[in-house]
C-alpha cells in the first residue's frame, strides 16, 4: 500500500538514502530542547475516533470556528471542540471521495480544495451539512504520473488559488506546468507563475501578503528552503523550462544555468533566477519541510507575531521564520521552534483562540518519520509564559539587528567576543542535494545593545552574498542570567542593504 | 526386508528416518481411522465406520453400503504423482511403507521374490497408463517451505495428520490419519495437484478440499518434500529488502533452490536490493595456489570453513575490485558466497585462476551441491512385457475391485450377508487379503457384519457415523461427540485475539440444524464457505453426498423451542430502530462487528449483514436474549437480560419488537443504510442505499471518478476527457490514497477520447489524450468543471465543449427483471444554433443493430428518441450519433444494458 505517497517521500527526501540507518532514532540530533519547549507551548493530541480514516493534509478555520481538515484519501471532515482545552473533538463528514487533498480555503461560503488534479470548489447549497456541488476551477495542468503532487494555497486578497506543482519525478517535467506554480482566479482560469520548482510543498503568504512556497533539497537544490512564487521567475530546477511556450506574456530565458555553480553567480547569468528566501540547512533545520503559516493571532500565540511556522515532516518539528526585501529581493531567517511532535507534520493551521494546529502522518517504516504515530492532529497551546529566544535577525548595510523576546544581560551581550557566526552555501548543481560548502568565519567588531535591551546591533565584517549565516548565541543571557532556549538561527542573505 | 537397502541409499539422515519410521510401525501398524477412537460410539457404530473405510463394498457387496463407503484412490494419473519406488514398496508392503493405511497386502501369499516381481509388474503397468506428465522430482525451495511449515499448522492440516517438529518428525501418529514419509512419495507437482483438486484422486472426500489459493499449497509442499535431494551445482537462497545494511539487517528471506553456476542470469531476473547466498562444493583436481578475482558491492567468499574474503555492502557506491589467493587441497571444499545485489550499476564477477585453469569463470563442473552421490528416483520406462503381466495381476488380485477407475475385470466375491467371521481377511488364510487390523477393530467389524441383515441406523447414528467418516469432529463438538483433540488445541489460531476461544476454534455443531438455513449449511458443507475470516483453520468443503445428506438430518433432528414472533405493523420504524441499535448511538453493535465489510472499531466479530440469510430467525430471537446459552465463553453480552430490554425508550422497550427489529434492518442485507459511527477506514468501498464516489489514478486514467450505485452497477468517468470509461457490477471499488480500482465484474470498457467530436472526414482517428497532446482536451473546447449531486448522491457532471454545456447524468434502474441497467441523460444547453457534431455512444469489434437497440459487443445501447445512428467502419467500429443542436436545451437519453 501507499506506494504512491513513498515515491513521493522518496523524491521530496532523497536525502533519507544518505544514510544506512533509517531507524527513526537515527534521523539527526534532536535539538534537545523539548523539555524546555514545554514549559512554554504544550502538545496536546486531538483524538481521533476508530473509525475515522484522519491522515490530515490540509487545515483550514471554518466561520463558525470548526476545524475543517482535508485527507490524504479525500475526505473533508469539520471538527468542533478541536480548540477545547482538553479537546471534546466531533468529527463530521462534510464531503469525500476527493482526491489527495493539501489545500482547504474558505470563502464565500464555499470551501475550495486542492487535489491532485484540480482545484474544487465545494458548496453545501441545500443546507444539509455536506457538500453537494463540486465546482471545478481548473484541472488544466498536466497530471499523469504517481508522485506529480499538487498543494495550494488560501485565497490570497484576489480570490486566487496558488498552486504549487511538483515535476514527474526528480528530473523531468513531463506533463504541462509540472514544476511551476500557477494561480487559479475564481472564474477558473489558470494562470501560470513562475517555473524551476521541484518537489513544493506547502504554499502561503507572509505579512506583506507575498506568496511563497516550500521546496525540497534534491537536484538543483542543496538544501529544503522556501521560495518566492515571484512572477515571471525561474525558480531554480530547469526541467520545467519546455512549458514557458504555453505560458502567455512569460518569455523562455535565454539561457539555463550551469550545474556545479552557485545560486549567486548564476542569478547573475540568468536574470530570471530568483535565488530562495530562506536556505534551511539540512538536519539542523528539518529534513523535509511541509505545510506552513503565518501568525496573526494577535498575540495569543505568544511573541512571535507576523512571523512563518512551518512543520516538517521526517522530524516531527516545527520551526518559524521571518522574511524581508533587501534591495527588491526577498531573504530571511529561520529558528527552531518546538520538537517532540507525534507523528510526520504535513501542514499547520492557527486556530481562533491563538493554537497552532499541526498534523500529518507516516507512511510506513521504510520512510522513516520520527514521530511514530501514522497520523496524528496535536495543538500547541502558549502557556502565557515567554521564552528568551531569539525573535528575528534584520540584516544592515554593516552587519545585522537581533531582536530578543526579553531583556538581555548587557553587559554579556555587549561583547563581540560572545558571539559566533559561521556561513556557507551549497552547490547549485543537477546533482542531488549539496553538503555545506565554502564555510566563512566571519569577523564581528562589535555588539552595541539598544536602550530598552531588547535587541542587539552586531557590526560584522566579511557577510557572505548567498551564503546561510549560522549564527551561534550560545553565551547570551536573559537579564535574569538564563540561557537562550534555543541559541541558533540562520540567516540567508541573498542580498546586503545599500543603505 | 531387503526393498528398504534399496532406500537406504538415500543419504544416511534419510535413512535414519526411515528406520525410526520402520521401529515405530512395528509397534502401530495397524488400519488407522482416528476419529474411530476419538469418538465415544457404539462399537457397531465403529465396525460399521470400518467396513465402510474399509471399502469392503467393494468385494463383498451390500447395496444399502455402496454410496457410504469410502472409494479408493484412482490410479490412472497415480504414476504421475508418486514415484514408482513408492508404488513399487507400497504393493510390496502397504503398511510397513505407509503405517496405518487402509490399503491391505494383497501380496502376502508369494514369497519374497514372486513378491517383488510382481509388485514390479503392477508398478510398470500403473505408469504405462498415466496420460500425464511422468513423475519428476524438484529441488524444494526451503524459504517457502519455512512458510509452509506455519501454514501446514495453521490452516487445519494438523487437525487430521500430524503435527511435526523443527525436524519434520510427526509428534502425534497416534491418533493421526497417516501421511508415511511423503517425500519418498510425491513429486512436488504431484502432491501440489493434489492438495488443489483432492476429489479428484481421492473421490470420497476424506480428504477435504481446503480451497487454499495456490501458492499456499505451493509452499505446504515445499515444506512436506523439503527432504528430497536432487543433485546439482550450487543452492542458493536470496533475500529482499535493505540488504545494504547485511543478512541481519531489515530483509527478508525470498526463495531458494539450485542453479548452475555464479552468473546472476542462471538464477533468473534479480532486482535491485538482492542478497544471494550461493553453497556447495568447489571441486580442485590439482592441489595449489588459486586466485580469485571478484568484482562486486559487496559480499563474503569462504572456503573449507575459512573466509577468504569480506566486504560490507553499501547502497551508496557502485562495485570494487578484488583479488586474493589460498591454498587449495584436491578433492571437495566446501564453499560459500554471499553477494548483495545493490548500490550503483550492481554486477557481479567472480572469477578464479591457478594451476592448469586460465583466469575465467568458475565452471558448473567445478561445483556440486552434495560431495557424494545422490540417488534421484527417475522416470519408469514401461516394459511392455512387464506392463501386460501387471495388467493381469492387477485384475486377478482384484486390485480393480477397489481401484475400478481403470475399468479393469472385477472379480466376483462372496456377498457381505453371507460372510464367514474369521475366515478370508479377518482369518488367517495367506490367500485372503492382509489387512493390518488391531484384534478390537476386527471384533468391531464382526460385530457390524449383516449377518442378519443390516441394521438401520437411526437419524443420530447417521448424523454421527458421518461425521466420523469425515472426521468433522476434529474441529468441531456436536453434543458431546468429538471436538478438538486437547494435544491439538494450540494449534488452532486466529487472527483476532480479541475474540477469546470463539476467535479460534470452530463453532459447535449442536443445534446446528435450528440454527443455520439450509442454504448456508449447504454453502458451507459443499462449498467451504466462511463467515469466520478471523479463524485460521479454514473449512474445507466435502462435495459428497453423504455429507450433503447431514443438512436435512439436522434440520430434522435439531429443534429448540418455538419463539412467537411480535407483530409488525410499520415495517419502515421497525427497521430505523434496527438501525438505530446496530449504530453507535444505540447499542453498538458495529463496536465488535463489522458490518458490510467495514472492520468494526475492535474485536473484528462476525459480519452482521449476512445474520438474516445465514441464520434461522427462531434462533435469532433465542440467541439474542441469551447469547452464552449457546456459548458458556461467549464475549457478546445480552442486551435483554432476564427479557427485559435495557433500551427502554426504543420501540416502548418491548423485547420481541426490539430484536425483530434488529432482524427486519440486517434482512436488508448488502442495502442496509450504514449504521452511524459505522468505521470508514476500509479500503474497499461498500455502496448500501447511497451513492458513494470515489476519484484518483486507477480505473478512469489519472482524473478519475469512480461512482457506485445503489443498484450495485458502478461506473468510472474519466474527467480528464470528459468520458464514460467503465461500466460494471457487483462490488464497487478499492481505493487507495489517490487511487480507485475497479471491483466487481461483468466490466464494459469504453475506448479512450472525448464523447463529441466534429469528424473532418470518416477515416480521421477519434481525438485521445496522447503522451504529448499538453492541451488536449482543452484544444478541443472542452473544459470539466465539476459535478452536483441529487439528493440520494447520485452526481450529475458538468463540463462545456465549445459554447455548449454539458450536464451528464446516469440514474441506475431495474429492468422488468430486477437486472439493473443505467439510464444516462445528457443535457445540452446553448445559446446559439451549433455546428452538428458526432456522439461517439460506443465503440467494438461488432455493432449490430437488434430492433431499437444497437448491440455493441456485450453491451446493448438503446436511445428513448428515435434517433438516426451511423456506424463507422474500422479495427474498432463506432456507433456515432450525428447531434444537431439549436439554441436552448436537447436532451439525449441513453439506456445501457449489459
Amino acid at each position: 500500500m501507499d506506494c504512491h505517497l513513498k515515491q513521493y517521500i522518496l523524491f521530496i527526501m532523497l536525502l533519507v538514502w544518505n544514510q544506512t540507518k533509517t531507524a527513526a532514532q537515527e534521523l539527526g540530533e534532536m535539538w534537545g530542547t523539548a523539555e524546555e519547549e514545554e514549559q512554554y507551548y504544550t502538545i496536546t493530541n486531538i483524538p481521533i475516533p476508530p473509525g475515522v480514516p484522519m491522515r490530515p493534509g490540509s487545515f483550514e478555520i471554518l466561520p463558525d470556528k470548526r476545524l475543517a481538515v482535508g485527507t490524504r484519501r479525500g475526505d473533508v471532515y469539520f471538527i468542533s471542540g478541536a480548540f477545547d482545552t482538553p479537546p471534546n473533538p466531533t468529527y463530521h463528514l462534510y464531503a469525500s471521495g476527493q482526491d489527495e487533498i493539501f489545500g482547504l480555503s474558505w470563502r464565500d461560503g464555499s470551501l475550495t480544495i486542492t487535489q491532485f488534479g484540480e482545484v474544487t470548489k465545494l458548496t453545501d447549497s441545500d443546507g444539509d451539512g455536506t457538500a453537494d456541488r463540486f465546482d471545478t476551477l481548473s484541472n488544466n495542468w498536466g497530471y499523469a504520473e504517481g508522485h506529480e503532487f499538487a498543494f495550494g494555497s488560501k485565497h490570497d486578497p484576489d480570490g486566487n488559488i496558488w498552486v504549487a506543482l511538483g515535476l514527474s519525478g526528480s528530473y523531468h517535467s513531463r506533463n504541462i506546468f509540472r514544476g511551476w506554480a500557477v494561480k487559479v482566479t475564481p472564474e477558473g482560469k489558470m494562470i501560470p507563475v513562475c517555473s524551476g520548482l521541484r518537489s513544493p510543498g506547502g504554499v502561503g503568504a507572509n505579512k506583506e501578503g507575498v506568496m511563497f512556497c516550500i521546496e525540497s533539497q534534491g537536484p538543483w537544490n542543496g538544501s529544503c528552503s522556501l521560495k518566492h512564487l515571484k512572477e515571471g521567475a525561474f525558480l531554480g530546477h530547469p526541467a520545467s523550462y519546455n512549458w514557458y511556450q504555453f505560458a502567455e506574456g512569460i518569455d523562455t530565458p535565454k539561457i539555463e544555468p550551469q550545474t556545479n555553480s552557485r545560486i549567486a553567480i548564476e542569478k547573475k547569468r540568468v536574470k530570471e533566477l530568483v535565488p530562495p528566501v530562506i536556505l534551511f540547512p539540512y538536519i539542523k533545520m528539518g529534513r523535509s519541510i511541509s505545510g506552513f503559516r503565518l501568525n496573526q493571532t494577535k498575540g495569543k500565540f505568544g511573541p512571535f507575531e507576523n512571523q512563518l511556522f512551518f512543520g516538517d515532516y521526517t522530524l516531527s518539528i516545527i520551526m518559524r521564520a521571518t522574511t524581508e526585501k533587501i534591495n527588491g529581493v526577498w531573504q530571511g531567517a529561520c529558528y527552531p521552534f518546538r520538537e517532540g511532535l507525534s507523528t510526520g507534520i504535513m501542514n499547520v493551521e492557527f486556530s481562533p483562540e491563538g493554537q497552532l494546529i499541526a498534523g500529518g502522518f507516516t507512511t510506513n517504516r521504510q520512510w522513516p518519520v520520527r514521530g511514530e504515530a501514522s497520523f496524528a492532529i496535536q495543538r500547541l497551546d502558549w502557556t502565557g509564559k515567554i521564552p528568551f529566544e531569539i525573535k528575528e535577525i534584520n540584516i544592515l548595510k554593516d552587519g545585522f539587528m537581533i531582536h530578543f523576546t526579553k531583556e538581555l544581560n548587557p553587559v554579556i551581550a555587549s561583547d563581540a567576543t560572545n558571539y559566533s557566526m559561521t556561513t556557507y552555501t551549497h552547490n547549485y548543481s543537477a546533482g542531488y542535494g549539496s553538503p555545506e560548502v565554502d564555510h566563512t568565519i566571519p569577523k564581528i567588531n562589535k555588539a552595541t545593545v539598544s536602550d530598552d535591551s531588547l535587541s542587539v546591533r552586531l557590526k560584522v565584517n566579511g557577510i557572505e552574498e548567498g551564503h546561510i549565516h549560522d549564527f551561534d548565541l550560545e553565551k547570551i543571557k536573559s537579564l535574569s542570567d538564563r540561557p537562550l532556549l534555543h541559541s541558533k538561527a540562520y540567516y540567508t542573505v541573498n542580498e546586503i542593504p545599500k543603505e | 526386508m531387503f526393498y528398504f537397502m534399496q532406500i537406504l541409499c538415500y543419504p544416511l539422515r534419510q535413512g535414519i528416518f526411515i528406520l525410526l519410521g520402520l521401529m515405530t510401525l512395528a509397534l502401530h501398524a495397524e488400519v488407522q481411522i482416528p476419529a474411530i477412537e476419538n469418538s465415544s460410539l457404539d462399537p457397531k457404530i465403529k465396525g460399521r465406520i470400518l467396513i465402510e473405510e474399509l471399502n469392503c463394498v467393494a468385494c463383498h457387496q451390500e447395496p444399502k453400503m455402496m454410496t457410504s463407503s469410502k472409494k479408493s484412490p484412482r490410479l490412472s494419473e497415480v504414476s504421475s504423482r508418486l514415484s514408482p519406488d513408492y508404488l513399487k514398496n507400497f504393493l510390496i508392503d502397504p503398511s510397513g511403507t505407509k503405517p496405518g493405511t487402509l490399503m491391505p497386502n494383497m501380496l502376502s501369499h508369494l514369497n519374497d521374490k514372486e513378491r517383488e516381481k510382481v509388485a514390479e509388474s503392477i508398478t510398470h503397468y500403473l505408469v504405462s497408463i498415466n496420460k500425464k506428465v511422468p513423475f519428476q522430482i524438484r529441488v524444494p525451495d526451503s524459504v517457502a517451505a519455512e512458510q509452509g511449515e506455519v501454514l501446514f499448522h495453521q490452516v487445519g492440516c494438523v487437525a487430521c495428520h500430524s503435527p511435526r517438529d523443527k525436524n519434520g518428525k510427526e509428534i502425534m501418529k497416534l491418533g493421526s490419519v497417516p501421511l508415511g514419509p511423503l517425500e519418498n512419495k510425491y513429486s512436488h507437482k504431484g502432491l501440489t495437484e493434489f492438495l488443489r483438486r483432492p476429489h479428484s484422486s481421492r473421490p470420497s472426500g476424506r480428504m477435504p478440499d481446503l480451497g487454499l489459493p495456490q501458492q499456499d499449497i505451493e509452499k505446504i509442499s515445499h515444506y512436506l518434500l523439503r527432504e528430497i535431494k536432487v543433485p546439482g551445482n550450487l543452492e542458493y537462497m536470496t533475500w529482499r529488502g535493505k540488504v545494504w545494511e547485511g543478512l541481519d539487517g531489515d530483509v527478508q528471506k525470498e526463495s531458494a533452490g539450485q542453479t548452475s553456476d555464479f552468473n546472476l542470469e542462471s538464477i533468473g531476473k534479480i532486482h535491485h536490493q538482492t542478497a544471494i547466498k550461493y553453497s556447495g562444493f568447489l571441486k580442485i583436481t590439482e592441489m595449489g595456489t588459486y586466485t580469485f578475482h571478484l568484482e562486486l558491492n559487496g559480499g563474503s567468499l569462504s572456503i573449507g570453513g575459512k573466509q577468504l574474503f569480506s566486504e560490507n555492502p553499501s547502497n551508496r557506491r557502485g562495485t570494487k575490485k578484488f583479488k586474493f589467493s589460498t591454498k587449495l587441497d584436491k578433492g571437495s571444499s566446501e564453499l560459500e558466497l554471499v553477494y548483495f545485489h545493490t548500490g550503483r550499476g550492481p554486477k557481479f564477477i567472480l572469477e578464479i585462476e591457478g594451476p592448469g585453469m586460465k583466469k575465467g569463470p568458475i565452471s558448473s563442473e567445478m561445483l556440486t551441491v552434495y560431495d557424494r552421490p545422490i540417488k534421484v528416483t527417475e522416470a519408469l520406462e514401461p516394459d511392455p512385457v512387464l506392463v501386460a503381466n501387471g495388467k493381469e495381476h492387477f485384475e486377478r488380485l482384484g486390485c480393480a475391485n477397489c481401484h475400478d477407475d481403470l475399468k479393469g475385470k472385477i472379480n466376483s466375491y462372496p456377498e457381505m450377508a453371507k460372510l464367514r467371521p474369521r475366515n478370508g481377511c479377518l482369518g488367517k488364510s495367506k490367500n485372503a487379503p492382509q489387512y493390518d487390523l488391531h484384534e478390537d477393530q476386527k471384533t468391531m467389524i464382526l460385530s457390524a457384519l449383516p449377518v442378519n441383515g443390516l441394521p438401520i441406523l437411526s437419524d443420530k447414528e447417521r448424523i454421527q457415523k458421518t461425521l466420523v467418516q469425515f472426521n468433522c469432529i476434529a474441529c468441531h463438538d456436536r453434543a458431546g461427540l468429538g471436538g478438538i483433540d486437547p494435544d491439538r488445541n494450540k494449534y488452532f489460531t486466529g487472527s483476532k485475539p480479541e475474540l477469546g476461544n470463539q476467535g479460534r476454534v470452530p463453532p459447535p455443531l449442536t443445534h446446528v440444524g435450528a440454527k443455520l438455513t439450509n442454504s448456508w449449511l449447504t454453502e458451507v458443507i459443499m462449498h467451504g464457505g466462511r463467515q469466520r475470516d478471523y479463524l485460521n483453520t479454514r473449512m474445507p468443503s466435502f462435495r459428497e453426498k453423504e455429507v450433503e445428506s447431514l443438512i436435512g438430518l439436522f434440520e430434522k433432528n435439531d429443534s429448540l423451542e418455538e419463539m412467537s414472533y411480535p407483530k409488525v405493523t410499520n415495517i419502515k420504524e421497525s427497521k430505523n430502530a434496527g438501525y438505530e441499535m446496530i449504530g453507535a448511538t444505540g447499542l453498538s453493535c458495529i463496536a465488535c462487528h463489522d458490518f458490510n465489510g467495514q472492520r468494526s472499531g475492535g474485536a473484528g466479530a462476525l459480519e452482521l449483514i449476512n445474520v438474516t440469510k445465514r441464520l434461522k430467525k427462531n434462533w435469532f430471537h433465542l440467541y439474542m436474549r441469551n447469547p452464552s446459552r449457546f456459548h458458556p465463553t461467549v464475549i457478546m453480552p445480552s442486551y435483554w437480560p432476564g427479557g427485559q430490554a435495557i433500551r427502554k425508550e426504543i420501540l416502548n422497550g418491548k423485547t420481541d419488537l426490539q430484536i425483530e427489529a434488529l432482524w427486519n434492518y440486517l434482512s436488508d442485507g448488502e442495502r442496509a443504510k450504514n449504521p452511524k459511527g459505522l468505521s470508514r477506514q476500509s479500503l474497499t468501498l461498500k455502496v448500501a442505499d447511497e451513492t458513494v464516489m470515489c476519484r484518483g489514478r486507477g480505473t478512469a486514467g489519472y482524473r478519475g471518478i469512480g461512482v457506485g450505485y445503489p443498484e450495485r452497477i458502478s461506473l468510472a468517468f474519466d474527467s480528464e476527457q470528459m468520458a464514460l470509461k467503465q461500466i460494471w457490477k457487483g462490488e464497487f471499488a478499492h481505493i487507495n490514497h489517490g487511487s480507485f480500482h475497479a471491483r466487481g465484474n461483468e466490466r464494459i470498457q469504453f475506448p479512450e477520447g472525448i464523447p463529441f467530436h466534429r469528424l473532418a472526414s470518416m477515416d480521421d482517428a477519434w481525438p485521445y489524450k496522447g503522451k504529448t497532446d499538453y492541451l488536449f482536451p482543452q484544444s478541443h473546447g472542452y473544459q470539466y468543471k465539476g459535478y452536483y449531486l441529487s439528493p440520494e448522491k447520485r452526481p450529475t457532471f458538468m463540463y462545456e465543449y465549445g459554447t455548449i454545456k454539458v450536464e451528464d447524468f446516469f440514474k441506475d434502474q431495474l429492468d422488468d427483471n430486477g437486472k439493473a441497467f443505467f439510464t444516462r441523460t445528457v443535457t445540452f444547453s446553448t445559446v446559439a444554433k451549433q455546428e452538428p457534431f458526432f456522439f461517439r455512444l460506443g465503440s467494438g469489434k461488432e455493432i449490430k443493430n437488434i430492433g431499437k437497440a444497437w448491440k455493441v459487443d456485450r453491451l446493448s445501447l438503446s436511445l428513448h428518441e428515435d434517433m438516426k445512428t451511423l456506424i463507422r467502419e474500422g479495427d474498432s467500429k463506432d456507433l456515432l450519433l450525428p447531434v444537431h443542436l439549436n439554441k436552448g436545451k436537447t436532451i439525449i437519453k441513453i439506456d445501457y444494458k449489459w
